[in-house]
């Protein structure tokens, strides 16, 4: 979900909401956290920062490699 | 085979094992669930008894024989339980997990113990015990064998039936490391040479498939960057 609001140019975030299933204060503070982390640029969009976009691309290369290893994850 | 040979066999054995270490540890890393930790320890384990098979070979010490079997049991025992564990987690899964993990890790101190120190306290190793070791490794490889081809079964891609073939190739070792220890002459015979090219063969299949999805996407981007 990250990569593709990211590529996407305009960034809505209710529709990242309704997506992820979570009340909107609730995303406000994961986005907040994002943002601490250094993973997204600011909290109103989700352009993701040289960090995030590395965060992401390991992520996709674990879950890759744990289905390669027939280890199911969520 | 000479005695250096089986030597050099396990040294590289062991180095393979703790190469993958390494990449066995990135899904703790990722998400933090202690289920996962078997995979690391399985392959330290696994290193570790390598390591004690060939200071035992070398300084021709039968303790440190012992202690590479039990802890390669003990690999295996770790790394199906994270297979078992290894689906969608409920708390009781977790309190299982936890318990299941002090457990093996009481046992594996424990014949550990017996196999370094037992001598000296005036108790003997039965027979028997190596034994159940070697079988109780093969049924857990044989677990694992069938687990993740059923994942593979499950959702048919060509890159995930390299694994499978990896452990396949663990237990073809195992089982003819059982063929050997039955031999009374512990001769160096096809068994025992199959059981090594098996072994090697086997982590390194875990070797490649482990380097090439860890650092797949990377590669792409390497790629994409350089024809822009």
């Amino acid at each position: 979900m990250l990569n593709a609001e990211h590529n996407s140019e305009n960034i809505v975030l209710t529709r990242i909401q309704v997506k992820i299933n979570v009340p909107f204060d609730r995303l406000k503070n994961y986005l907040s956290e994002l943002n601490d982390l250094g993973l997204i640029e600011n909290e109103n969009t989700l352009k993701l920062t040289e960090k995030g976009r590395q965060y992401l691309e390991e992520y996709e290369n674990v879950l890759d490699f744990m289905k390669r290893m027939g280890i199911a994850y969520r | 085979m000479s005695l250096a040979a089986e030597f050099a066999v396990e040294v590289v054995s062991a180095v393979l094992c703790f190469v993958l270490v390494k990449f066995m540890f990135k899904p703790y890393e990722l998400t933090k669930e202690g289920r996962y930790l078997g995979l690391p320890l399985g392959f330290a384990f696994f290193g570790i008894a390598e390591v004690s098979l060939a200071i035992g070979i070398f300084e021709s010490l039968n303790e440190l024989r012992f202690l590479s079997l039990v802890t390669r049991t003990f690999a295996f025992v770790f790394l199906a339980t994270t297979y078992y564990f290894s689906k969608e987690p409920t708390k009781n899964s977790r309190l299982f997990w936890d318990v299941t993990f002090s457990l093996l890790v009481v046992a594996l101190t424990t014949l550990s113990l017996l196999a370094i120190r037992g001598s000296t306290i005036g108790i003997e190793v039965p027979t028997s015990l190596s034994v159940f070791l070697r079988v109780l490794s093969l049924i857990c490889i044989s677990y694992i064998c069938l687990h993740t081809l059923r994942s593979h079964i499950k959702a048919p891609e060509p890159t995930t039936i390299w694994i499978p073939l990896g452990f396949i190739l663990l237990g073809v070792s195992q089982y003819s490391l059982l063929i050997w220890a039955g031999d009374e002459n512990y001769a160096y015979g096809i068994a025992f040479v199959g059981a090594m090219v098996a072994r090697l063969v086997g982590l390194g299949v875990f070797i490649v498939v482990s380097y090439l999805s860890l650092h797949k996407t990377k590669n792409v981007n390497t790629d994409e960057r350089n024809s822009a």
